[in-house]
């Protein structure tokens, strides 16, 4: 980083910096007694990893709260569990939009009020503003962008004159065959099988609400891959998975989340690689668990987690991109920004222009909606293989 | 005839039972704390769940009115502009309390969609204007004027129902109260319990296929290898069960040390490599050996008690080693067969990490429906209707076990 950017940051931000240094020294003063520890729950592997290192330490050295990084593997039930038994335990959750928008109509997150809870960009842009894209709820704080695309083992195809470059080339088994790995559960295998098979990559949602048939249709497309003797499927589950399959050779293709290709391929030199068409770009969120253990120092975290600097540091070790578009400018001022110092961040990002040429934006709004229902035809899909 | 009295002048009769009461009661002050313990800890939640699958309450307390509204409507033609204005009043209502977010929730587990369009309706609701709230409402969103969505509604609407029930075998009901099947595409739960108690037998069967010669040789070697052989069979139960499913996990797949072997010795081709894993054979086989010490011990312990001068008397009235076994080694075996059958088959039909580690799209169980509704879809009241027919049938099972086989006959060691 930059010396610069510490003193306008210094600048700016003087009178924060002196509470902090009160918060610190008081924090200090009572560090025996004040055993105040946020614990900060998200999705394990190089994920974590790089919340840790990118935000997490950098908070704990600068206010002397301690976090506790617990792994799940998504979803809110854990939050409500502790919620009816009045134990929570959580303070801060890292989640998908969908669960965002239900944990805030059950009450279980705490509403922002968001310009006044999230701090401004370095040049005064209100936060609201500085992020990329609306909340999808009110009890949610934008964290990084990311996408379900998808990843092929080279080795994979020896003979094959060209290598897989389409979402369309993910179903073509007679081009190349071989078993694929895919999400286990509906979400983001519908959209990207219907842009397989046609659809606009703008109109899938469209589609897939007004259309007759159209879930159906998507499901079939996967009916279709994984039946074929030259096919076959997979379902993967946690993130780390979908590269340890390629590269083990288990499967030929699999999605998976860009962040982790990246790291598979240039933080452990795996030999795959990664395909940007018709990809699924997500955002990632965090909730401040309503009524957690520590309330106060968990808001000075999520403060910090999602300030123009935090979100910055995280890309520091994975290629999601920030929320805040202010970041970038961080990360551009300093490439190559990448930990080994000679890797450039931005072009690995899924907004990069390179990246974003045919992508399909993910719509929580129709799954917090019809996860049920579409869960139940995709369930009855795997049970009959 | 006098009584014989005490030197209190007491009846010893009753002083007698005064002493034992007392015992008695000391007795059960030992045994309190694991009483109070189970109840907390156990009997409690069971209940809980019990209860949570049938109670509905939430949404009629939410909807009061609406409630009211629709019972008395019949379902076939569009609600009035009274159920209009009622469904405005109850929804403002809650919206205030903060509510409206678990109507919306409930709702959507009745009909799919209506998450958003309560979502989405309740930020306008301050607009209203207080006449023709049906045309506001479609105006709105023109889901309000469909009709299946207050049919949905007035379906949700009772304080206890059976509807999860009916939603674990993949049936619905209709607005008019019919149980109907859902519809095809749709249909998932009746295959997993088939499947379930299809992949719980199968791995009793195959446990006691492999359980009963280890037994057996536990049960006839000299002590100082029988006591070996029983740390290799217990060595497995000190091992963390993910450690043994991920073991597995490195065994079986494609690229496993197993397939590597049989392309080393030639048996199978590089290109037709055996698929041992996320398909049902992965299942039967990780746990098959998880749960075979369960079976292992219960035999064990049994065959320990039977004399081996039994097969010799046997075979000295001249019947073959065979004949022998089956009139009279096999059937001592019974008490072991039973409790290590019921234990295995037990455990087996309630197996959830497992199954979702190796068992893929075709070996996923009953659980993991569970699961997957607790965790993806908060929907605890279905969760709950599961695992309450899951219990159910481990206790029918086990009456019918003891109708049958009699349950005194089981030894677990």
């Amino acid at each position: 980083m930059l010396f610069g950017d510490h003193l306008l940051i210094n600048k700016q931000y003087g009178g924060l910096m002196k509470k902090m240094l009160i918060t610190a020294l008081v924090s200090v003063f009572f560090a025996p007694f004040a055993t105040a520890e946020v614990n900060v729950v998200s999705w394990g592997g190089a994920y974590t990893e790089s919340q840790k290192l990118g935000y997490g330490d950098p908070f704990t050295a600068k206010t002397g709260i301690k976090l506790n990084w617990i792994d799940y593997s998504g979803g809110l039930s854990e939050v409500r569990a502790q919620a009816e038994a009045g134990n929570i335990t959580y303070d801060i959750v890292d989640l998908f939009a969908k669960d965002t928008i239900t944990g805030c109509d059950e009450g279980l997150l705490v509403e922002f009020d968001f310009d006044k809870d999230f701090p401004a960009a370095p040049d005064g842009t209100p936060a609201s503003e500085d992020f990329f894209a609306p909340m999808p709820s009110d009890c949610a704080v934008g964290n990084i962008l990311y996408s379900w695309n998808y990843a092929y083992n080279p080795n994979a195809f020896p003979g094959a004159d060209s290598m897989p470059s389409t979402i369309g080339d993910f179903f073509d088994t007679e081009k190349f065959p071989g078993k694929r790995s895919i999400y286990t559960g509906a979400m983001s295998n519908l959209e990207i099988a219907l842009v397989a098979d046609g659809v606009s990559a703008g109109g899938v949602y469209d589609v897939l609400e007004n259309q007759t048939g159209a879930l159906d249709r998507a499901i079939g497309k996967f009916e279709a891959l994984c039946n074929d003797p030259s096919g076959g499927c997979i379902f993967w589950s946690a993130g780390a998975q979908p590269p340890e399959f390629l590269a083990s050779g288990e499967v030929v293709m699999s999605t998976g989340w860009n962040g982790r290709f990246f790291n598979a391929i240039v933080g452990e030199g795996t030999t795959i690689e990664q395909v940007w068409d018709g990809q699924v770009l997500d955002y990632e969120y965090f909730g401040l668990v309503a009524n957690g253990p520590n309330p106060e120092e968990a808001m000075e975290a999520l403060k910090y987690f999602t300030g123009t600097e935090g979100l910055a540091g995280s890309a520091k070790y994975i290629a999601y991109a920030p929320f805040r578009i202010s970041s970038l400018d961080i990360i551009e001022a300093n490439e190559p920004w990448y930990k080994d110092g000679k890797t450039e961040m931005l072009p690995q990002m899924p907004t990069a222009p390179d990246n974003t040429k045919n992508y399909i934006l993910m719509n929580p709004e129709y799954w917090a909606d019809n996860e049920v229902e579409v869960g139940e035809a995709w369930e009855a899909f795997k049970a009959s293989l | 005839m006098s009584k014989i009295l005490t030197t209190e002048g007491l009846p010893l009769e009753k002083s007698l039972k005064k002493v034992e009461q007392k015992n008695k009661f000391r007795a059960f002050l030992l045994v309190l704390p694991l009483l109070l313990f189970l109840i907390v800890a156990y009997v409690w939640p069971i209940l809980n769940l019990l209860t949570r699958s049938v109670d509905n309450r939430l949404i009629s307390d939410l909807l009061p009115q609406t409630a009211i509204a629709l019972a008395n409507w019949e379902g076939n033609e569009m609600p009035s502009e009274d159920i209009y204005k009622t469904f405005y009043l109850d929804l403002n209502e809650a919206h205030k309390q903060k509510l409206s977010g678990k109507v919306s929730t409930r709702l959507n587990y009745a009909k799919n969609g209506f998450k958003s369009l309560i979502n989405k309706t309740r930020r306008k609701l301050k607009n209203f204007e207080d006449e023709n709230y049906k045309d506001q409402f479609i105006d709105l969103n023109k889901k309000w004027g469909d009709i299946e969505y207050w049919q949905a509604m007035k379906v949700a609407m009772p304080k206890y129902t059976i509807d999860k029930y009916l939603g674990s075998v993949d049936l619905e009901k209709n607005y008019s109260g019919e149980i109907i099947q859902k519809p095809e595409k749709r249909r998932i739960h009746r295959t997993l319990w088939y499947r379930t108690f299809y992949v719980a037998l199968g791995v009793t069967i195959c446990c006691l296929l492999l359980a009963y010669p280890i037994a057996h040789l536990l049960s006839t070697l000299p002590l100082r290898y029988s006591n070996l052989l029983l740390i290799c069979v217990l060595l497995p139960f000190w091992t963390s069960l993910l450690v043994r499913t991920s073991s597995w996990m490195i065994l079986l797949q494609q690229q496993g040390v197993l397939n590597d072997i049989l392309v080393y010795f030639k048996i199978v081709g590089d290109k037709s490599r055996l698929e041992l894993m996320y398909n049902m054979t992965g299942t039967f086989v990780a746990m098959t050996q998880i749960l075979l010490p369960f079976m292992v011990l219960p035999l064990y312990s049994v065959m320990k008690t039977i004399p081996p001068s039994l097969m010799r008397a046997g075979s000295s009235l001249g019947g073959t080693p065979f004949h022998s076994f089956r009139k009279i080694y096999f059937p001592l075996t019974y008490p072991g067969i039973g409790a290590g059958s019921l234990l295995v088959f037990i455990l087996a039909i309630g197996y959830y990490i497992t199954p979702a580690l190796v068992g893929g799209a075709s070996g996923t169980l009953i659980s993991n429906r569970i699961a997957y509704h607790m965790k993806e879809t908060l929907d605890w009241s279905m969760a709950s209707a599961m695992g309450t027919m899951l219990l159910i049938s481990v206790l029918v099972l086990y009456w019918l076990y003891n109708k049958i086989l009699g349950i005194d006959n089981i030894k677990l060691g």
